[in-house]
Parts: structure tokens; C-alpha cells; sequence
């Protein structure tokens, strides 16, 4: 998986587990946005497990430094 | 002669101001007397020293309303104290639909609730299409009140059909919504739940988000009329969503002169900033006059998993999340393959896994032996002698995989940050979502875990502070007519507890769903007695027949 950090570019920074409403394990990632603000979203189980699929099916230090929009659209919105 | 009559207990009013010892006596549904050594006879006396006693506690956010049609008394919320319920929430109500809409609301309430589909079937008889009808089919076996919300979600289904899954309404169809919310709000209903977050038993977005502002807006002009509450669930994945949604309660509060209230609003040390920064808004939009109520819980959040499903609590583990991902037979292959294991058991790491899974809680509820149930995979472990890592997948696969295991206390659990929230006089303590989430985990308790946690443990709040908030301050912000505090004249619901040993107690499987369907529940402790609108309804660790529960009038 080819990482792109170009700094025009929205990148992961940071994710790790936190505890979902429902009783689910969530994934929490931190995106560094193209104008610097870091912004936290978190994901539900199976956005999360999609996206960690997408990123190459490394463990939470493999998504850091990943094009967010890029695991976005092939990942969550494209289905895989 | 007095139909009860409470003596010597600490009276804690609901009012926040200091308790006093005083007795208290009902009659006719409503308390009568309130003060020291009062004078008379009763049919039945309750005997209260050392003990507190307060008004019913008022949970303002439950998923009850189904299984009210078969348990008028939401078992076991009652003999945790509360008295009072709003089910309802989350865009979800019972009422109005027809019954050409039934399978679809049902597909909801399995998905958002997990209640089983036998509930449907077995457990009441679906007579009412309006909500007129389902109140009157409620109030034949209450012994807990209720405040009922109307769904966002069904209002539309009724207007649209099938459309209301599709699109935006028309003009035409957010005025008819308007008048039938207006016929519902007329019937008793205390509001409109909306959500901008749940999904159906596909994953589709429930009708509710398919919403434009406009409609969201003309039904806050009906409540407005009646002055009731809005309720939504926001999306809390993401804190700056919340805080434009807050922001657009605040205009719709302002605009229509009605209170709204989002849920839930919780606090993690992996986004510690999230819950702050939403607590901000909701004060800067409250100076401004708008009333947002944020709903927050007690309890902490817990993880839990079995192996039959990928959980992303193994997301540090990339190996278990393939394997795990993988369908369920060739995941069993896999699983069963020893050089697979050897790999999967050296990467839960040099010490086989004990610091990531050894606090791991076998739950019940499924396959796993009773006498392991409750028991931590570390022990389990040491027992088998192996590493917990070995352990956890050896038992799952001596299981059928069925065997859920809990991380306990992964979220909303430290007091120090939480506790000065709970007390925030912005904060409305809820969100505990009782009657939902039946086979995840335990919605039961949150009232005993507030004042162990947070007013014995912490002491971040009083015992009287503790008790106006999940009492006045709930029947206040949700326009309860004369239910919140103990006072003459007002309704008769009232819990006698001891203030020294108040919990809640572990949580732990039953199967007494209709269908035998499981779910987890947690048994109240400190609780002796519960008196519903003037009646015992459940005293010395047991209910009693009477069902004195009703429709709370309102404000």
C-alpha cells in the first residue's frame, strides 16, 4: 500500500479503540484535514473493519499516515 | 385513615435542599402529609429508618414500548426505583401505524431494540392502529407510569407509505404529519423523537433521517403549540455534528418556544475533548435562551464480542481481524489449524495475551458453561493452563464460537471527568436506554450506579443533588404534571432506599423475553420499597399484583 502524505492532502494521524454507545468496539481516527485542524471522527464496527481492510490489513500504526479521502472512496463508500 | 403511611425516613424532596426526618403519608394516589410524628392510621405502614426516601426516580430515555404491552411494571426498572418512563425515543414508537406498516417498524425495533420477533406475535394483541388506541392498550396493565414520545419515523410512514424511507416530504405531507403529530400530542403523547443516526434491520436509514429541515421544522411549530418536547438522537460519532445539531435545537427552541433534548452525550478518554466541547455549546446556546438538554449516563460503556462476528476490539491484532473476518466456515478451518493458532497466540504478545485479554468477563447468556460465566479469562486461563490468548479462542471453539466475552468499563468511565458533568445543572441525566440493547448488554441500574459511583464513591455530588436530578429536574424538563418531588398533593410515587448500599447489581443473563428470548438485566440493591402513584408495587425484593401505573398527565 502506497502512502501518500502529501500535506495538500486530508491524512490519518492517529486511530485507536474506543468504546461504541452499543456496546461495540469503534475505531476512533484522527484526521490531519488539508488546512492543518485535526478533527477526531469515529467509526462504527463495520466502517472500521472496512477501513483497516482498505489500508492494507495492517494493525492500527498501518493506517496512520493514509490518504483519508482515498480509503474513504474505495473503502466506505466504495463497499469493499 | 391513611392508605400509607412511610415513618421516620430521611426525606430527600426532590427539591435539592437538605433531607429531614419526617414521615410521609399517602392516600388516594397522592401524597397527603409530609412532616414529623404525623398523626393517624394506615393500612399499611412502611417503616423507614435509616433509610431515605425520595421521590420515584424518572427515566426520560427507554425503549419500553413494546414489551409494556406483556410487563406493565418494565421489569426491572421498576425496583430500581423509577416510577415514571419515556419510551418512545429514537424516532421508534408503537403508535401511529397501520398495519400495512407493521413488518417494516417491527424490522426496527428488532434492529435498534433486539427484541425478539416473537414479542410481536406471542405477547399482546396488536389492536390500535392510532395512538389513541396503543395508549389505551398500555394503560390496561401499567404499574410503572409513562410519558410516551412519538416516533418521528412511523408519523412518516403513515403520511408517505413507502416513500417516507425515499424522500423529502412535500408541503402537503409535512402538513399532514403536522396534523397527525397534533392528534397524537392531543392523545397524551409528551413529543416527537427523531434520529439523524439509527438504521433499520438493513442497515437503510430509518424514515426519520430522510427529512428536510423544513419538515423537522413544521412539526416543532405543532409542538410548540402544545409545548412539548423534542427529542433526537445526533450524530454523536462526530462532535462537530453534534454541535450543529445543537445549534439547530437551539434555533428550533427558540423559534417554537419548546424544549428538546439529544442522546446520548458521552465522554471518552480516546476524544476527550468531544464531550467538553458540546457541553459548551449547549451553555452558550442556553444563555441565549434556548433550552437543549443534553442527555447523559451513568454507567460506563462496556465492549463486548464473541467470535462468531470481527470486532474491532482485536484492531491491534491485524492477523485476528483477517482471520476473524473471514466466513464463519473457513473461519473455523482457520481456527483449528494449530500453526494458525501458534501465530495468532504469539501476537497477543510475550506475556500469551494477558494484559490485552486476561480481564476479559465470560458473560452468559449463550453456550458458555454456567460455571465459568462472571469468571475473568485470566483465571479461566490459568485453569486450563494456558495463556488467555490460547484460551479465549480454544473456548470459543469448543462453543461453537458462541461464547461472548466483556470488556468492562472501555468508555464513559472516568468518574473524575464525568462526575462533574453528571452535576452540571445543564446536564439531564439519561440516555440509559432501557428496554433497548436486550442481548448486548444490561440497560438497568444506572439510578443505583449514580449514587454509588457518584455520591458515595466521588462525592461529586450530594445525595439530595443526586436525587433532584433523576427526579425534579426530569419532571421539569419533560413538563411531568405534579410527579418529581415529594410534596402535598402531588402524585404518590415514591422509593425508600438506603443511601449506605444503593447500587446496581452485576449484570447477568435471563430468559424471560417472550420466545425465551435472552437479554441481560441487572437486579437493584439498596431498593426496599417502590410506591406508585399511592400504591406498593414492589417492596422486600418482590413485586407486588397491583398496577397503579398510568398515562403522566402533563404540564
Amino acid at each position: 500500500m502506497t502512502r501518500l502524505t502529501e500535506p495538500s492532502e486530508a491524512v490519518i494521524v492517529g486511530a485507536e479503540i474506543a468504546a461504541g454507545h452499543d456496546g461495540e468496539a469503534e475505531l476512533v481516527v484522527r484526521v490531519r484535514h488539508e488546512n492543518g485542524v485535526i478533527a477526531t471522527l469515529t467509526l462504527d464496527r463495520d466502517t472500521g473493519l472496512r477501513l483497516m481492510a482498505g489500508s492494507g490489513g495492517g494493525g492500527l500504526e498501518a493506517l496512520v499516515g493514509q490518504s483519508w479521502r482515498r480509503i474513504l472512496a474505495e473503502t466506505v463508500f466504495g463497499g469493499s | 385513615m391513611f392508605d400509607i403511611l412511610i415513618k421516620n425516613g430521611l426525606v430527600v424532596d426532590g427539591s435539592g435542599t437538605p433531607g429531614y426526618l419526617a414521615d410521609v403519608a399517602l392516600k388516594d394516589g397522592q401524597i397527603v402529609g409530609i412532616g414529623p410524628g404525623l398523626a393517624g392510621d394506615a393500612h399499611h405502614v412502611v417503616e423507614a429508618r435509616g433509610r431515605v426516601v425520595a421521590p420515584g426516580f424518572i427515566d426520560p430515555h427507554t425503549h419500553f414500548d413494546v414489551q409494556l404491552l406483556w410487563d406493565g411494571a418494565a421489569k426491572p426498572a421498576l425496583e430500581h426505583g423509577i416510577t415514571s418512563i419515556v419510551p418512545g425515543n429514537c424516532s421508534l414508537s408503537l403508535a401511529p401505524l397501520r398495519a400495512g406498516d407493521r413488518a417494516s417498524v417491527v424490522g426496527m425495533f428488532q434492529q435498534i431494540e433486539e427484541m425478539p420477533p416473537e414479542a410481536f406475535t406471542q405477547a399482546f394483541d396488536w389492536t390500535w392502529e392510532d395512538f389513541a388506541g396503543y395508549r389505551a392498550a398500555l394503560e390496561k396493565n401499567l404499574a410503572i407510569n409513562v410519558a410516551p414520545l412519538v416516533g418521528h419515523s412511523v408519523i412518516r410512514l403513515w403520511v408517505m407509505g413507502a416513500e417516507a424511507a425515499r424522500r423529502a416530504a412535500t408541503p402537503d405531507e409535512i402538513a399532514a404529519m403536522g396534523d397527525l403529530l397534533g392528534e397524537c400530542l392531543d392523545a397524551g403523547a409528551v413529543g416527537l423523537s427523531t434520529s439523524f443516526v439509527d438504521v433499520d434491520e438493513n442497515g437503510r436509514p430509518v424514515p426519520s433521517r430522510f427529512a428536510a429541515f423544513e419538515e423537522l421544522d413544521g412539526l416543532c411549530a405543532v409542538l410548540g403549540e402544545f409545548g412539548r418536547m423534542l427529542q433526537i438522537v445526533p450524530e454523536f460519532y462526530d462532535v462537530d455534528l453534534t454541535i450543529a445539531r445543537i445549534d439547530q435545537l437551539a434555533e428550533l427552541s427558540v423559534k417554537h418556544g419548546i424544549p428538546t433534548t439529544l442522546s446520548p452525550v458521552f465522554d471518552s478518554l480516546a476524544t476527550p475533548d468531544n464531550a467538553p466541547r458540546a457541553l459548551a455549546r449547549i451553555a452558550e446556546q442556553f444563555a441565549r435562551g434556548a433550552r437543549v438538554w443534553p442527555q447523559m449516563q451513568t454507567r460506563p460503556i462496556d465492549i463486548s464480542f464473541s467470535l462468531l462476528r470481527p470486532s474491532l476490539f482485536f484492531a491491534r491484532l491485524p492477523r485476528w481481524v483477517r482471520i476473524l473476518r473471514l466466513p464463519l466456515a473457513e473461519r473455523l478451518a482457520v481456527l483449528t489449524d494449530p500453526e494458525t493458532l501458534e501465530k495468532m497466540v504469539a501476537d497477543a504478545g510475550p506475556d500469551g495475551g494477558l494484559r490485552y485479554m486476561g480481564d476479559l468477563i465470560v458473560r452468559g447468556g449463550d453456550r458458555a458453561p454456567e460455571a465459568m460465566v462472571g469468571r475473568t479469562l485470566g483465571e479461566i486461563a490459568v485453569e486450563r493452563g494456558e495463556t488467555p490468548a490460547r484460551a479465549l479462542i480454544s473456548l470459543s471453539l469448543e462453543h461453537d464460537l458462541d461464547i461472548a466475552f466483556l470488556a468492562a468499563n472501555r468508555g464513559h468511565d472516568a468518574t473524575d471527568r464525568i462526575g462533574p458533568m453528571l452535576a452540571n445543572p445543564l446536564v439531564h441525566i439519561g440516555a440509559s436506554d432501557g428496554g433497548a440493547h436486550l442481548a448486548s448488554f444490561a440497560t438497568y441500574g444506572d439510578t443505583g450506579y449514580l449514587f454509588s459511583e457518584y455520591v458515595r464513591k466521588s462525592g461529586s455530588m450530594s445525595l439530595e443533588a443526586a436525587v433532584k436530578k433523576i427526579t425534579a429536574d426530569t419532571a421539569e424538563i419533560w413538563g411531568l404534571k405534579d410527579r418529581g418531588r415529594l410534596r402535598e398533593g402531588w402524585a404518590g410515587d415514591v422509593v425508600v432506599f438506603d443511601a449506605e448500599t444503593i447500587a446496581r447489581g452485576e449484570e447477568r443473563p435471563v430468559f424471560d423475553m417472550p420466545g425465551d428470548g435472552m437479554r441481560y438485566v441487572r437486579d437493584a440493591i439498596g431498593i426496599d420499597t417502590v410506591v406508585v402513584n399511592g400504591q406498593v408495587a414492589w417492596t422486600a425484593g418482590a413485586y407486588t399484583d397491583v398496577a397503579a401505573g398510568a398515562i403522566c398527565a402533563l404540564n
